[in-house]
């Protein structure tokens, strides 16, 4: 029998498995990396790159000192701007880019701002915002123009925004805390630097896809290369360009919020941390929303820019401002002392309290049962996690013995009707569900990572895999690494089962699809941050809710993707299916189903980074693993821990990536898509 | 340009060569070209792509030069090497006797602005400009001013037919429409040299005839070095002066249209002409005898050389008498005259 590459991999998988599980009574260094093994990497990359950055303080710190300026001019205009003149303006940019609708959009969403009671640290972020957004843009635009016009650095350049891209957010933090010291010029430059990866990558995809006879048509005009970059391929790379300016805008208020915990600028970040940490959910929930409707406003006026635009009258935009002028000398109220929804977040408050209080068993036991019955058992292991206290029962030796001898069973009985991948997958399962990810050999992760690695990319996927894993477990990182998988493994899980049923449930309902688009805009739009908030409110501080906040965040590619996947088979394809007498189940499973896979597989994909970009925030509300390590350095301006705990992580992002990647390039090519 | 070099052909062609691949300049060098079918099988067998091989030809002041075969053959390559968008691999292209391969980046864009222009199969259209704008862009490049500009391109537009759509932007105009734009582009800066690169293979087959027609009354009015691609046999006779037919990088055929249908050189060459209706394309002159002793005196229809064989047949069935046409059982049902049964064939190849 000819085993193929998928079959193959799981049994070295299931092998090396078996054989670690015989050996490690004898040989302890099976279970555990033996701490011997270990370099410190951490002191190592404490002095070196703290040296390294020692050399640029001072250039860091005349850069803090020079940008400080715009930042406090920003922020003094719009601190000392009178509120009605801000609405207005905001309301006269919405009705030049899009209307009357974006015009409402900005008057409603601003107005909102006003009566929160928050703007003052609104106008804080948005002033931060405005002073980090152009720099990333710039950053962007040079980087993308460059990146394009020299070739040779096409890869380097593609490389390094791959790696942004999975640098988890707080990872940039500290050692721009060494070099920039404390305050908010360092969530300013963290934002740019955020912000600038997808400008730059869509300059460059913009100037790439610019159609090749528009390229030598300003060619044969007789345009010099400057000429025909800026008269003919950045203008025609607009939408694109522009698509680059909505994601920096995003990219850039998102991180604004998160660069709050390094604190000192009383923003609407500051605002929620703060509330959150007191658990006046209420405040919280009030100052989340404030983010939001920024969130909302920014991006979708800015989204209009990508589109093809109608013109609106410039003077109905001057006869707004306008009536926000005389507003503004008519109704001098200090915006300080409006907060008319401070009763809003009592109420929310009281009822929230009293939802928990009338709630909390209900609440109590689907967290414990989720807990319990899911997540413990996949951390730690069915052998550890069947307590009398959990399970009702303890987990004798002997179970494990049944339990293995079933899946063997199940997995025979498989092999033998020819399905000897499912077997194989159900005797991995197993065996991960009985050890407990967190206490998996680490030979057997090596080399089940390596063996997937193998079935998905060949050789070269494998090497990369070997060269990162090993970093990590020489680096001593591998324990905490492991709890990252555990967590991140657990809700990618979840969103792909729950993601996948809603997306597929999408694709067959155009109902569902509408009530489902604009809950996974809003989820798209909103801040990383913000989703920490509701968990908090019904399910406290703990893994529980950190394991929410995830799935809520990282569901959304997983709806869209499947849905897109398959809703969009080639009319042909599924005319060609009913001619054949496919009934509509038939041609989903046969048909738009296999059609769907490569773009399914990149959802799960975008799922799996969205999972890892979240688990770092989500170490705010008490996650073990490298995000844990990774705030704690922040905390303790770590540089060391900060760098290292951000690089495993991003190896997992990647390693996660590449894997997946592989799988959705074979299945496009052998669609021949 | 200098005087002694008003004699040469617009554009020569020599020993012209594009290799895509690493390295491929060396390897041909090395390979050398002294035969050419030789050398491409050598740069092969290294993974290089011949794209054009050693082809050779002028054009004309004044000539519509066509270029055809199919896609793959490396005639959109080749307009590429002559207009350097590509830089070829060996050999020389003289414009006007100047071999601009050698001419610098900066002499080739003078050349550009003031001597070159060219209409690109998609169009091209720069999306974000109008009509009068994209059409005003190599004026803009050359450095005119506002107003000149504008006058100017309005002058085009209208030469293409399309007044009062100066200012729509190309995603509001259809796709004939869109390639008048490109044509007026190119024409802007009144060039010597026009290359159009299959303008109008993306077109609708009306569209398409109406803009050949369009584009031959220009040509007869400017009297452009035209350097003309097409993988439409149809088009090529219907339009060239000259045909260059290619295949698999080479040239392997240049004539006039009537040489290309009367003697093809090999089965390639056959295999194109054989749906093309010879009476259209071939004139009575081709293939009439010197006149010797027969019978000459009478009444005979006018007959000229120039004359197509379709036009010359009518000519000649108008002088029989009707012909009886029988049913199944030999019972006369009807007559026809041989010259509206030929009239009928003609226009059926229509």
């Amino acid at each position: 029998m000819t085993l193929t590459r998928g079959t193959k991999a799981a049994l070295i998988a299931v092998i090396v498995g078996v054989m670690c599980l015989v050996l490690q009574p004898y040989f302890a260094w099976l279970g555990k990396w033996p701490a011997a093994w270990t370099f410190p990497v951490n002191e190592w990359l404490s002095s070196g790159v703290g040296a390294i950055l020692d050399l640029f303080k001072p250039v860091a710190r005349g850069l803090s000192w020079l940008l400080a300026f715009p930042m406090d001019g920003a922020s003094w205009v719009l601190g000392n701007t009178p509120w009605p003149i801000v609405i207005a303006a905001t309301a006269a940019l919405g009705w030049r880019l899009g209307g009357w609708k974006m015009a409402l959009l900005g008057l409603f969403g601003l107005s909102f701002v006003l009566i929160s009671g928050y703007w003052a640290q609104s106008m804080r972020t948005l002033a931060l915002v405005f002073v980090s957004v152009p720099l990333a843009l710039l950053m962007g635009l040079a980087i993308g123009v460059l990146a394009f016009e020299v070739p040779r650095f096409r890869g380097a350049v593609n490389a390094t925004l791959d790696v942004m891209q999975t640098v988890p957010t707080f990872a940039y933090l500290t050692p721009l805390l060494f070099l920039f010291g404390f305050g908010p010029v360092v969530g300013l430059i963290a934002s740019a630097i955020y912000a600038a990866p997808p400008m730059a990558r869509n300059v460059l995809l913009g100037l790439e896809r610019v159609e090749h006879d528009i390229r030598e048509a300003a060619i044969m005009s007789g345009g010099t290369r400057r000429q025909q970059l800026l008269l003919v391929e950045i203008p025609a790379a607009g939408n694109q360009i522009m698509v680059g300016v909505n994601q920096s805008l995003m990219a850039a208020l998102s991180m604004v919020i998160i660069a709050a915990v390094i604190g000192g600028f009383d923003d609407i970040g500051w605002e929620v941390l703060l509330t959150m940490r007191k658990a006046w959910f209420g405040q919280a929930f009030l100052a989340g929303s404030v983010i939001v409707v920024f969130a909302i406003v920014i991006d979708r006026m800015s989204a209009t820019l990508a589109t093809q635009r109608q013109h609106y009258d410039a003077k109905i935009g001057w006869i707004i401002l306008a009536i926000g002028a005389i507003l503004a000398f008519v109704v001098r109220i200090d915006p300080a002392e409006i907060a008319l929804l401070d009763g809003v977040a009592d109420v929310v408050d009281t009822s929230v309290g009293a939802f928990t209080a009338a709630n909390g068993a209900a609440l109590d036991s689907v967290k414990n049962n989720a807990m319990f019955y899911g997540l413990l058992p996949l951390r730690i292991g069915l052998d550890q996690a069947v307590l009398p206290f959990t399970w009702g029962f303890q987990w004798q030796p002997s179970y494990s013995l049944w339990f293995f001898a079933a899946a063997v069973a199940l997995a025979g009985l498989c092999a033998a009707r020819g399905r000897m991948l499912t077997g194989l997958t159900i005797l991995l399962c197993a065996g991960i569900l009985e050890t407990g990810i967190a206490d998996l050999p680490w030979p057997f992760v090596l080399v089940g990572v390596c063996a997937v690695g193998w079935a998905s990319g060949g050789w070269p996927l494998v090497r990369l895999c070997a060269i990162l894993l090993g970093l990590i477990l020489l680096s001593g990182l591998w324990e905490r690494a492991l709890l990252s998988l555990y967590l991140s493994g657990a809700a990618v899980f979840a969103c792909a089962i729950v993601g996948g049923l809603l997306g597929f449930w999408a694709a067959v309902s155009k109902t569902a699809w509408v009530i489902l688009r604009p809950m996974c805009d809003l989820l798209q739009t909103i801040p990383l941050f913000v989703f920490l908030i509701p968990v908090l409110m019904f399910f406290q501080i703990g893994e529980f809710s950190a394991f929410l906040a995830i799935c809520l965040y990282a569901i959304v590619p997983m709806i869209r993707y499947t849905r897109h996947g398959l809703t969009t088979t080639p009319d042909d394809l599924i005319e060609a299916a009913k001619s054949s007498g496919a009934n509509t189940w038939q041609t989903m499973r046969e048909v738009r189903a296999p059609y769907a896979a490569p773009s399914i597989l990149l959802g799960l994909n975008q799922t799996i980074l969205y999972a890892f970009a979240m688990l770092v925030i989500a170490a705010l509300i008490g996650t073990t693993g490298l995000g844990q390590s990774i705030y704690l350095a922040l905390g303790q301006a770590d540089i060391g821990l900060g760098l290292s705990a951000g690089a495993a992580m991003a190896i997992l992002a990647l390693i996660a990536d590449r894997l997946v990647q592989g799988f959705a390039e074979e299945r496009r090519k052998a669609l021949g898509l | 340009m200098t005087d002694k070099n008003s004699a040469a052909p617009a554009i020569a062609v020599e020993g012209l060569w594009q290799v895509f691949g690493e390295g491929a300049r060396n390897s041909l060098q090395k390979i050398g070209t002294q035969d050419t079918r030789d050398t491409a099988a050598k740069l092969q067998d290294q993974g290089l792509i011949p794209a054009v091989r050693d082809a050779n030809f002028e054009v004309q002041s004044g000539e519509l030069f066509v270029i055809m075969g199919l896609s793959g053959s490396g005639k959109s390559t080749l307009i590429r090497c002559i207009s350097r968008l590509v830089e070829p691999t060996a050999g020389a292209v003289r414009i006007d006797g100047e071999d601009i391969l050698q001419a610098s980046d900066k002499r080739l864009i003078d050349l550009r602005r003031n001597k070159l222009g060219m209409v690109f199969q998609h169009f091209g259209l720069f999306p974000h400009m109008s009509v009068a704008d994209n059409v005003a862009f190599p004026l803009k490049m050359q450095g005119a001013g506002r107003s000149e500009r504008r006058a100017r391109a309005l002058e085009v537009i209208k030469l293409v037919g399309l007044e009062g759509r100066e200012d729509a932007y190309p995603r509001e105009l259809s796709g004939g429409q869109r390639q008048r734009v490109g044509i007026a582009r190119s024409l802007a800066v009144n060039p010597d040299i026009w290359f159009l690169d299959e303008p109008f293979s993306a077109l609708d087959p009306l569209i398409r005839r109406q803009l050949q027609d369009e584009f031959l009354n220009i040509q007869a009015t400017l009297k452009k070095s035209i350097v003309f691609i097409t993988h439409d046999i149809a088009e090529a006779l219907k339009l060239a002066d000259r045909i260059a037919i290619m295949r698999d990088g080479e040239v392997v055929q240049i004539g006039t249209p009537t040489q290309i249908v009367l003697n093809p050189i090999d089965d390639y060459v056959r295999e194109f002409a054989r749906d093309v209706p010879k009476g259209r394309h071939m004139t009575i002159g081709e293939v009439m005898e010197p006149v010797g002793d027969g019978p000459l005196a009478g009444e005979w229809p006018e007959l000229r050389t120039g004359m197509s064989l379709e036009d010359a047949l009518t000519q000649c069935a108008a002088t029989f008498e009707a012909v009886p046409v029988k049913d199944g059982d030999g019972k006369v049902v009807g007559m026809v005259r041989p010259d509206t049964f030929v009239k009928a064939l003609g226009a059926e190849a229509t």
